[in-house]
């Protein structure tokens, strides 16, 4: 998902005040670490992705927003 | 629309077995990227070993003491436990898991930590969350809404469970462009 897609779905939901910061890139080293991806998908990984990339795959992001005071539960995106 | 809610019950499932079927977390060299020295001295080993983020969503999160917070895949606990710790027992933390037995690691940590008076754990979707409405202060979550395939209605539900002026703490994954179809198709890649 995109930053900008995420902070979308955010506002669409309903949130205020929506804030992405703490930028940080997560490359395919980093992956390898998580169990979650196995041997195969690292692999494939490195072959299809231009090295360039190798090191920034994704980003860690952390997104802060804010329910807005007046807002009632169940009024957006169900 | 029916093939839909098949391809969503389909990323569910891939996604709870990938976790079911693993045996530890990304470990403590991951952790070290995540959280400050200071911060890992909180919480159990296990907590530290079982951590499976990609950010630090409690650190943005600047809980104060007497917050209820949920945390939304809270896995090994390890941040459900540095929530606890900022809150305190005048506060309460709720770790939601889709696997119980996340939960039981979580409630293992939660009481080593010495912080169980006012966590708890309990097993159930981000998408149905298991809460009243307007029932917390804060929701963090770290590696978690990627996994969701029907990611508006998790937020929706996040939405419905915050008071007024209740905040989001979330730390995730975003990508820029396109990925080759190879590596964007594989279950893996949508678990990871």
């Amino acid at each position: 998902m995109a930053e900008r897609v995420f902070a979308a779905k955010l506002q669409g939901a309903g949130f205020e005040d929506v804030w992405v910061g703490g930028h940080r890139p997560s490359g395919i080293e980093e992956a390898s670490y998580y169990p979650l991806f196995t041997e195969e998908v690292i692999e494939l990984m490195r072959k299809t992705l231009p090295p360039e990339r190798h090191d920034h795959v994704a980003t860690g992001v952390v997104v802060k927003a804010r329910k807005p005071a007046d807002a009632r539960s169940g009024e957006r995106g169900r | 629309m029916a093939k839909d809610l098949m391809f969503q019950d389909e990323i569910k499932e891939a996604v709870r077995d990938a976790y079911a079927g693993i045996s530890a977390g990304a470990g403590e060299t991951v952790a070290r990227w995540l959280y400050s020295d200071e911060e890992l001295a909180e919480v159990p080993q296990g907590a530290v070993a079982w951590a499976l983020g990609v950010g630090n969503p409690v650190r943005y999160a600047l809980l104060q003491p007497g917050e209820d917070v949920l945390d939304v895949g809270s896995g090994g606990g390890i941040d459900s436990i540095l929530a606890a710790k900022r809150v305190g027992p005048e506060g309460s933390v709720i770790g939601l898991d889709i696997l119980e037995a996340m939960c039981d690691r979580g409630r293992a940590h939660a009481t080593e930590a010495g912080v169980d008076g006012w966590t708890e754990f309990r097993r159930g979707e981000m998408e149905d969350i298991p809460l009243e409405d307007e029932s917390v202060d804060v929701v963090i979550s770290n590696g978690v809404m990627n996994l969701s395939a029907r990611k508006s209605r998790a937020l929706a539900e996040i939405f419905r469970v915050l008071r007024p002026r209740g905040r989001i703490s979330l730390a995730d994954l975003t990508v820029e462009g396109e990925l080759p179809p190879e590596i964007a198709n594989d279950q893996s890649a949508w678990a990871g």
